[in-house]
């Protein structure tokens, strides 16, 4: 699968669909589709999107274009209906907020360090090797933001097909989240 | 806050014990009210996906976790109709008859006040009214009791595997005991091996709550309250020793009930909050005038080992739960400078993605790298998970946090550590795993974290009130008609999962609750 093929399944997600702010209007979109609209982040900066685009595609690639951050924006606005896997790791849905806004402002910090790319943040966070990063642990943090990553990008059934899993629901999601 | 309801029984949470609980003594003819905290839910809302499957897990009020072994709250335990069965994998075991007698076999826990014995026909009238497929015979470790109503279910490629695993290293397997259907049974539908059971089953082959003991609460009439988190049980002020009733919280507002009986069975940690809250001034809290409750609480710590072959394994196929069982071990509880049984559930199907898939656990695998991994994975990846009991000690509680929810009752606060030997064997065992996966001629294997599977105690059973919250019937000792069910009752955890177990005690439980009347 070539990685224009992907985008285009991904941004085709057509039955994906979720209430986005995109150039000042509420609008029916996929997150996909939001993200290459340039959706408008209602939990998040603009800035602390971008730095998830960064990381989360470094981790697993497609991420960015299957819509990372408008899915971990949406939650966050989802408030106890949150579906982020978090919540599982001892983040209950009223503290998802402060998990993901200092991590992600010590990911812009080190993204603009001097020599710095996408992976050699990523080999910095695996070992907590960061200086002056705030939030959550960088390991830990780098840890759930890889699982949802996976989540957005595998754990569709467009994921499923990617790996060549029959998906076979039962009740197949209206939408993916 | 609105006017009081009245009925013979309100039962506080609507999963496996609540509900059958429910059903059973509705049918005799009490009048029967159900509160539950989390949503209303149908089989509709059981979605095939593992993302969607979350609005399952607890969503209510903050538990604060403490300890080297977590419980792992917000995942083990359920929201809504169905409770944590709803997303339960069907795996039903009994207990062994030395899992009921640690404490004067070993010297370590604590003693059930029953033994086998008693609970025996329970176990054997559940698995014949929610259906179990198995293969009892070839269960050689399995304690006496009726054949499975159901053969077992089928072998995929994955568990074949695994099995000459387990034979090249001289252990035994059998098909692993499933509440689910290997056949149509009772009107509900057989499995199509899809894997999707912890995002519940819609279908109704696994024997979630919606689909067994609802349908038939809801025909005798019990009565359903959403939404209701209930804060605390209220005394009688005349008489101590009697519960008039509960206060619970709905749409903002307080709200009481009155009741003939009382049964908190709000799963293992909110039953010990709503008990720890119900303390007075001068009163303690049911069950804790000797400083018991929500002491002995218990996890089986688990992990799972993983494997890459060059044949293909197919793992999406079957179900979760796994599809074959190792017990070989479970009865020798002395195992070296380690302690406790542990079982084997081997080959369960999964995904790549979510807490427990097989691309989460392998967070060193990213960028260009991932995706041909995974597609290797998807095709040639085993697994199997090890159960390991936990020692039920008195300093592993759930206690009242200094936080309060919203309506100011204080959040609960659990603390668990593991015992040394329990940590030991849990070692032993996983490289034990390991060497069976290599058996198995698994090219790459691994395991993951060790996590807390399961939650029980904090509300235990026992003889002596000294060292127990209630009887054998799940009757708080200073009380006369307020009942506690569910996982929360085990003294000793032993090291197969629970569902079963509880079951069986709650069908105790409302066997003596009908003849009380």
């Amino acid at each position: 699968m070539t990685a224009d093929t992907t985008r285009r399944q991904l941004l085709a997600g057509g039955a994906a669909l979720g209430w986005f702010c995109i150039n000042g209007s509420w609008l029916q979109s996929t997150p996909a589709q939001a993200q290459a609209d340039g959706f408008a982040p209602q939990h998040l900066s603009v800035a602390q999107c971008s730095a998830m685009n960064v990381i989360a595609d470094a981790l697993v690639p497609g991420a960015h274009v299957a819509g990372i951050a408008a899915y971990i924006d949406s939650q966050l606005s989802a408030k106890n209906d949150s579906l982020l896997l978090v919540k599982y790791l001892g983040v209950p849905t009223t503290a998802q907020s402060g998990f993901y806004r200092p991590a992600l402002d010590s990911c812009i910090r080190l993204l603009a360090a001097d020599g710095m790319t996408p992976q050699l943040a990523l080999t910095a966070m695996g070992e907590d090797a960061v200086s002056d990063w705030q939030g959550p642990p960088a390991s830990f943090f780098s840890f759930v933001l890889r699982a949802d990553a996976l989540d957005v990008v595998y754990g569709t059934e467009q994921g499923f097909a990617r790996l060549d899993i029959p998906y076979r629901a039962h009740i197949t999601p209206k939408k993916p989240w | 806050m609105s006017n009081a309801l009245s009925t013979d029984t309100v039962i506080v949470g609507a999963g496996a014990a609540g509900l059958l609980l429910a059903a059973r003594l509705a049918e005799s003819g009490r009048r029967v009210t159900v509160l539950e905290a989390g949503p209303k839910r149908s089989t509709d809302d059981l979605i095939s996906s593992q993302i969607w499957a979350r609005r399952l897990k607890w969503s209510g009020p903050q538990v604060e976790e403490l300890g080297d072994h977590k419980v792992g709250h917000a995942f083990n335990a359920g929201f809504g109709t169905g409770g944590s069965a709803l997303h339960h994998y069907g795996v039903w075991l009994r207990l062994h008859p030395g899992d009921f007698r640690v404490a004067s076999d070993h010297g370590v826990g604590l003693d059930w006040p029953i033994d086998y014995q008693t609970l025996q026909p329970h176990y054997d009238k559940i698995q014949s009214e929610v259906g179990l497929s198995g293969d009892a015979d070839a269960e050689i470790w399995r304690p006496e009791g009726a054949a499975y109503p159901m053969p077992p279910m089928p072998l995929f490629a994955q568990a074949r595997i695994l099995q000459k695993g387990f034979e090249k290293t001289g252990r035994r397997t059998a098909p692993l005991p499933l509440a689910i259907n290997s056949q149509p049974y009772q009107g509900r539908a057989a499995c199509q091996f899809d894997g999707w059971c912890d995002a519940g089953c819609p279908i109704g082959a696994l024997a979630n709550p919606l689909v067994t003991h609802l349908p038939r609460a809801q025909k005798a009439g019990v009565q359903f309250e959403h939404n209701a988190l209930v804060s605390r049980v209220l005394r009688d002020p005349n008489k101590a020793a009697r519960i008039r009733g509960v206060e619970y919280f709905q749409g903002g507002e307080r709200h009481t009930i009155t009741a003939k009986d009382v049964i908190i069975a709000a799963f293992t940690v909110q039953s010990a909050r709503i008990l720890l809250s119900s303390a007075a001034d001068t009163t303690p809290a049911p069950g804790n005038r000797f400083d018991q409750l929500g002491r002995y609480l218990t996890s089986h710590p688990a992990a799972t080992v993983f494997g890459l072959f060059d044949e293909p394994t197919y793992p999406h196929q079957g179900v979760s739960g796994g599809q074959l069982l190792s017990h070989d071990d479970y009865d020798n509880k002395q195992q070296g400078n380690g302690f406790g049984s542990s079982q084997w559930l081997i080959a369960h199907a999964i995904k790549p993605h979510d807490l427990l898939g097989y691309g989460t656990g392998r967070p060193d695998i990213v960028g260009n790298q991932l995706e041909p991994w995974l597609q290797d994975a998807a095709q040639h990846l085993a697994n199997m998970t090890l159960v390991v009991e936990d020692i039920a000690a008195p300093n592993n509680r759930v206690t009242l946090s200094d936080a309060t929810d919203t309506h100011g009752i204080a959040l609960a606060r659990t603390e668990h550590n593991l015992d040394a030997r329990t940590a030991r064997l849990w070692q032993q065992r996983i490289d034990e795993g390991q060497e069976i996966m290599r058996a198995a001629r698994a090219r790459e294997v691994w395991h993951g974290p060790r996590v807390a599977m399961h939650i029980m105690g904090g509300t235990v059973m026992g003889k002596d009130e000294q060292q127990s919250v209630t009887d054998s019937f799940g009757r708080v000792h200073d009380t006369d008609n307020l009942y506690v069910s569910g996982p929360s009752l085990f003294p000793s955890s032993g090291a197969v999962n629970p569902t079963f177990t509880l079951s069986a005690i709650a069908s105790r439980q409302a066997e003596h609750l009908i003849t009380q009347q």
